[in-house]
């Protein structure tokens, strides 16, 4: 008998935990009170120091944005339009000033989402992700961002508002955001990352996001470095605009054999010497004729795997190529 | 380095579920539940309506029973003549106590006899994502709320001094030279000229850069100053009168700045204040110089600068009642 009552009551704690996990204020069509104000204040602040620490100001070329740490070892979401590129060295801010070297990973051009892998060793505080998709429209939510650019005296940028509108890639809140936040996470009440900040309407009150079920849509694609789409958030390098800096002729043994390298060309970083033979190009047969449709093909910043051989080496290695003089 | 920062201004119109306006952050159902943090609001608040438009175009914080107002300097000054209300009164009259352009603050008397000031006791520094609570729109008998979060660290905003000659300098072994004159400045009316000897300010002598920016610090734009100069063989002195910075050099477009509206709705001086703290209320240019409440009605300072479309600056209320002492002892 005492034993079912124990069981009964671990049930009722059980699921009394388990249902205060969704604030009861998301539940209201509004406020009611002051209480409901504090109680939003008070989950708000509870994750506060975490998901600012976790935040990130991204920096290259000219450019600024904001993206947050999701695991342990630095793997980053952002945004398309931030990073822009596949494999692009990025120079990764915390709110305290410390500075590591990140490398964008994939992008959907389409939809806005992009990954990063910090490649400095961690751990990296980082934040959970709301993989069940449990926000839902009304909901309270928080947002963070490196607003107009990295400010240490400022700090991270918090903001506060409700999700208004929900579409499939796209969700709206009325949390302002500002160029720099671009890339930033927006939490719901219970600190988890539900979307990605990416742009903003023509009032105040509308801020758009990529939500998380569209980066789990992509998540392989992104993690291994695909270039997805053809939208309008980042665009590949022009056809024909990327260079290798390498002159080959074919070889009587099969593939090309390496006759010249332009000095800084990225052929000549990755280590390939006068001499050497290409064998694969992007997984095929090297020919001329391969190498030549490939280069048409790709544009400056895109990736080309080459397989060769050095001397009694066989060496491979995934290069970006360089902009065509 | 210039930073672009990175937002693509393209509003998608989502066909999907969308939440109706009157539930949204400042939507009416969230006001109507504010309203018990509204009350020190609603006595403590000014707002200056212009004569000639009969417009509200900024507020005040009440901060003596006896009807002393403190409000936005340089915003104050863009309007020829305007009356106030406080509460359900109006006061027509009303006259400049003094005013400090570090902080951009003016103080005002209107003939009052039993208001009620913030209370400076109360304020103190509040973390990350406490709500605060500020003037919105106003109607002519009842001040609307408007709530946001403390979203920064509280922190100086640099920017120059805020009264300036119009001139940039060059030190050159000791001695300092003018460089070049903007125009349309104080420096270029008085017919200063590149390669001028800076030697006197005010009678008093200028080492350097620094020495001549905490002159300038002390004083306000429309103050002139005596400069003694040599220029060739020559030595002469001529009478500048100084200009707001903000006025002079612009607020140089951003794409942030665009983004937030730009002039019409971003406060035209937003920067150099020696500390403030940082709200997410969404506030205009003509919004700001009324107070700053807890849900629980305390004070904690009077919004200074509506920034940009993500930012609002306040003084904090500490500071403020330092400034309150001051200028009630100016001459």
């Amino acid at each position: 008998m005492k034993c079912v009552t124990n069981l009964m009551v671990c049930s009722l704690v059980f699921g009394g935990l388990v249902y205060a996990d969704r604030p009861d204020f998301n539940d209201k069509e509004a406020p009611q009170s002051l209480g409901d104000f504090r109680e939003i204040q008070s989950a708000l602040q509870s994750h506060l120091e975490r998901t600012r620490s976790a935040t990130v100001c991204l920096q290259m070329g000219g450019g600024s944005g904001s993206a947050v740490i999701i695991s342990k070892d630095g793997l980053v979401l952002t945004a398309a339009h931030v990073t822009s590129k596949i494999d692009e060295e990025i120079k990764v801010i915390m709110e305290d000033g410390r500075e590591f070297t990140g490398r964008s990973l994939g992008l959907n051009s389409e939809t806005d989402s992009a990954m990063l892998q910090i490649e400095d060793a961690g751990p990296f505080p980082f934040v959970e992700v709301d993989l069940k998709d449990t926000t839902k429209l009304g909901d309270w939510v928080f947002s963070l961002g490196h607003s107009g650019g990295f400010d240490k005296a400022r700090g991270v940028n918090v903001r506060v508002g409700r999700l208004v509108r929900e579409a499939e890639t796209t969700v709206q809140s009325d949390c302002m955001l500002i160029g720099g936040d671009s890339g930033g996470p927006l939490f719901n009440m219970e600190g988890e990352l539900i979307a990605i900040h990416s742009r903003v309407g023509a009032s105040r009150e509308e801020s758009m996001h990529v939500p998380i079920r569209e980066f789990q849509a992509h998540w392989d694609e992104l993690k291994s470095g695909k270039f997805i789409g053809d939208g309008g958030f980042a665009k590949k390098g022009k056809p024909g605009s990327g260079f290798l800096g390498v002159a080959t002729e074919e070889s009587d043994e099969g593939g090309l054999k390496v006759t010249e390298l332009w000095k800084d060309g990225v052929a000549e970083k990755i280590g390939l010497k006068v001499g050497d033979l290409i064998v694969e190009i992007a997984g095929e047969k090297a020919t001329k004729e391969l190498m030549a449709n490939k280069l048409a093909e790709l544009g400056a910043g895109d990736i080309l795997k080459l397989k060769w051989i050095s001397g009694k080496e066989s060496k491979e290695e995934s290069v970006k190529l360089g902009e065509r003089p | 380095m210039k930073i672009i920062t990175f937002i693509l201004a393209i509003s998608i119109p989502l066909a999907a579920n969308s939440l109706p306006s009157e539930k949204r952050k400042n939507g009416p159902l969230i006001q109507d539940a504010l309203s018990p943090a509204q009350v020190s609001l609603q006595e403590s608040s000014a707002v200056f309506y212009n004569n000639e438009t009969s417009k509200a175009f900024l507020y005040g914080t009440v901060v003596s029973d006896d009807g002393l107002i403190m409000t936005k300097a340089s915003e104050i000054e863009e309007v020829e003549s305007y009356y106030v209300r406080v509460g359900t009164q109006k006061f027509r009259d009303s006259i400049v106590v003094a005013r400090n352009d570090v902080w951009d603050v003016m103080m005002i008397k209107i003939k009052a006899d039993s208001l009620k000031p913030v209370d400076f006791s109360q304020a103190k520094d509040l973390s990350h994502g406490t709500w605060v609570v500020s003037n919105g729109a106003t109607e002519r008998r009842f001040r609307r709320p408007r709530a946001g979060i403390i979203s920064a660290n509280k922190r100086e905003i640099p920017g120059g001094a805020p009264a300036v000659l119009g001139v940039g300098l060059r030190e050159e072994n000791g001695d300092l030279f003018i460089d070049n004159i903007t125009e349309n400045s104080g420096a270029a009316m008085a017919g200063l000229k590149k390669g001028d000897k800076l030697l006197k300010v005010d009678g008093s002598n200028i080492k350097d850069r620094a020495d001549l920016i905490a002159y300038l610090k002390k004083k306000s734009p429309g103050d002139k100053i005596k400069l003694s100069l040599a220029r060739g063989d020559e030595e002469l002195i001529l009478k500048v009168e100084l200009m707001a910075r903000h006025k002079l050099y612009g607020k140089g477009t951003t794409r942030n700045d665009q983004l937030s509206g730009g002039e019409a709705q971003q406060s035209a001086r937003r920067t150099g204040f020696p500390m403030v703290f940082q709200h997410e209320t969404m506030l205009n240019r003509n919004t700001v110089g009324g107070p700053v409440f807890t849900l629980d009605n305390q004070f904690v300072g009077m919004n200074i600068a509506a920034v940009n479309r993500v930012e609002a600056f306040a003084i904090p209320g500490k500071e403020l009642s330092e400034l309150v002492v001051e200028l009630q002892k100016s001459p």
